[in-house]
């Protein structure tokens, strides 16, 4: 690596680190969550960073480069078709084959209980063995490929596990590479490690589906609130072993159905269990968590304030990220606040205004990080993106 | 038994006794039509607490699987009684984007209170939404999503509906997590519904 750029890298990375804890970095770091952005900008389809994953890491460092990003994410575009096509996964729609080539790869949530991953009798089965339930039952379900024990062995199924593992090896490994060519070529940090869901979120997106548990916290509540007790352990192994071996940068939860439950659900079903894993990661592993508020998590700051000073950095999307600041700024860093609706119908004048708004009040103190509000599409305009950066640079020093 | 006793059943999300009230009424010889107005009321009653935020969108979900199977018990004849009543409206999720479960709110909330819906279901393209306007003749149309790519399409959507000369017959709305109302002034469209309960006010109005 070029010195220079050597020092850029560790420039960023100590001001990524420091504005992470909370405290006052030399300038507001610019740390965006970008999507099918990069692609467009590097003027590839959805479909071709879809499908070759190089293209999608040269993308980011395109990004990376031109708008002078701090740290981000190495590949927003994280479902890579090959992986898709080797499992037979069904639950991925992927652009070009099943999408407009230009739009991004989406979940495909099953609407009903024909159609759900895990059926409403099998709580027990769940509970009793989480890794066995995935492997038997979830697995062949989710996959066209794939049989579970009790059918004969086919092909397709020895090929579907031989070559999916293969493939998760491959994109492994590519990720770690890109992550290298990220901060020798651009000297930007690959700003997060290993993802974490909440349990409740593991059983509403990816087992039951959301129709299906909004009736199974009434139908069977007991069972629900068993699941998430049992997946508890393995969702914080799945975020404490993909981390950040030296632990400079944080693992990230992407927060998803909590908002949409009643307070004394929210306090059953789904705080007690991620309140756990992100205490334990940060007390017992020295690991911060990027709290990915995604829609609005203003009504449950009371009990994200029970966290550890400095163990999440607090991503505010749809919330009132001032009120955020208010209630929370002296414990965590935050994170985010530019209106993706204003990166795409806004003007350049417009974004730097919010931009500076955002750092002379939240970010006044340190311990703020510029992003937009949710990913950033291939919606957001070139040069609001610009302006972003020019925003930061501009009135971000301290 | 009283007369409201269906209705605070429903409106307590006791999805048991809602099945058993129904079933007795029936036998005793209430008409369907009294038990699907208690039914009705009971679920306006839910979407006045969703505003308040007294109840979520799980209750939204639930109290409409509970409806469902009440107006199974209540016959055929009923279902058709209830679709003839207010009038058509055109609901899809905008091309591009896969997501249908605030669009299927929106189409049960719309469904229960008494209109007909006709569901593009998902990623739907502009001249799909145009056609079903032109059949159906629907005054509104709701378009949903939930990524930010799709603001392209509801662009498209509403200048498409402008290209087939129909703009003016019929009110556009749209939904979903990433919209604002400057997406709605940018796009064209002439309201925008912060949650599904909204969208069933807007369309109550356009029809009344």
């Amino acid at each position: 690596m070029p010195e220079n750029m050597e020092k850029v890298y560790q420039e960023r990375l100590e001001r990524y680190k420091t504005a992470n804890r909370n405290e006052k970095p030399d300038r507001v770091p610019l740390r965006p969550f970008a999507a099918e952005f990069t692609s467009k900008y590097a003027g590839y389809t959805a479909q071709e960073v879809t499908h070759e994953y190089e293209k999608a890491f040269e993308a980011v460092r395109r990004c990376a480069k031109d708008f002078q990003w701090d740290a981000t994410v190495v590949n927003m575009i994280y479902v890579w078709s090959g992986l898709v096509d080797h499992f037979g996964q069904k639950y991925y729609k992927v652009p070009g084959i099943e999408l407009d080539p230009n739009v991004g790869f989406q979940y495909f949530e099953p609407a009903d209980e024909q159609g759900a991953f895990m059926k409403e009798d099998e709580y027990d089965a769940l509970i009793e063995s989480p890794t066995e339930f995935l492997a038997n039952v979830w697995m062949p379900r989710i996959s066209k490929y794939v049989v579970g024990p009790q059918d004969s062995n086919t092909y397709r199924n020895n090929m579907a596990w031989l070559k999916g593992g293969l493939s998760l090896m491959a994109y492994g490994g590519a990720v770690g590479a890109a992550n290298e060519k990220l901060k020798t070529e651009c000297g930007t940090v690959s700003c997060v490690s290993g993802p974490i869901k909440a349990p409740f979120d593991i059983l509403a997106d990816k087992l039951r589906g959301f129709r299906q548990v909004s009736m199974d916290v009434y139908r069977q509540p007991d069972k629900v609130q068993k699941a998430c007790e049992a997946l508890m352990p393995y969702l914080y192994m799945n975020a404490k072993v993909a981390a950040d071996p030296t632990k400079q940068v944080p693992v990230s939860v992407w927060l998803h159905r909590g908002t949409m439950f009643s307070k004394d659900m929210y306090e059953r079903f789904f705080w007690p269990t991620l309140k756990e894993i992100i205490i334990k990661l940060w007390e017992e592993d020295d690991i911060q968590t990027i709290w990915y508020a995604e829609g609005n998590w203003d009504k449950w700051l009371q009990y994200t304030k029970e966290l550890p000073e400095k163990s999440i950095i607090y991503h505010s999307d749809k919330g009132d990220i001032f009120e955020v600041h208010k209630q929370v700024g002296d414990k965590f860093a935050i994170s985010g606040g530019v209106p993706n609706d204003l990166l795409a119908f806004g003007t350049p004048e417009e974004v730097k205004e919010v931009c500076k708004k955002l750092i002379q009040t939240v970010g006044k103190d340190g311990g703020y990080l510029m992003d937009a509000q949710a990913i950033i599409q291939s919606d957001a305009k070139a040069e609001n993106m610009k302006a972003m950066t020019e925003a930061t640079l501009e009135y971000g020093e301290y | 038994m009283s007369n409201n006793d269906i209705y605070e059943a429903l409106v307590n999300l006791e999805e048991k006794k809602v099945k058993q009230l129904v079933s007795q009424s029936l036998e005793k010889g209430m008409a369907p039509e009294e038990i699907m107005e208690q039914l009705q009321k009971a679920l306006i009653e839910i979407g006045d607490r969703f505003e308040r935020e007294e109840c979520y969108v799980p209750d939204l979900i639930y109290s409409g699987a509970i409806m469902k199977d009440a107006v199974e018990l209540l016959g055929p004849k009923i279902k058709e009684k209830g679709a003839e009543a207010k009038g058509k409206v055109v609901v899809g999720t905008v091309y591009g984007d896969i997501h249908d479960i605030g669009k299927d709110l929106v189409v049960m909330l719309l469904q229960n209170a008494g209109f007909d819906v006709v569901d593009l279901g998902v990623d739907v393209k502009p001249e799909k939404f145009v056609e079903a306007i032109k059949e159906s003749g629907a005054k509104v149309v709701g378009m949903s999503c939930l990524l930010t790519i799709s603001f392209d399409a509801i662009s498209k959507t509403v200048k498409a509906i402008e290209d087939a000369g129909i703009r003016d017959q019929v009110s556009i709305m749209i939904g979903g997590a990433p919209v604002t109302e400057l997406v709605k002034d940018k796009t064209g469209c002439d309201y925008y519904g912060k949650d599904a309960i909204h969208g069933l006010r807007f369309v109550s109005e356009a029809y009344s």
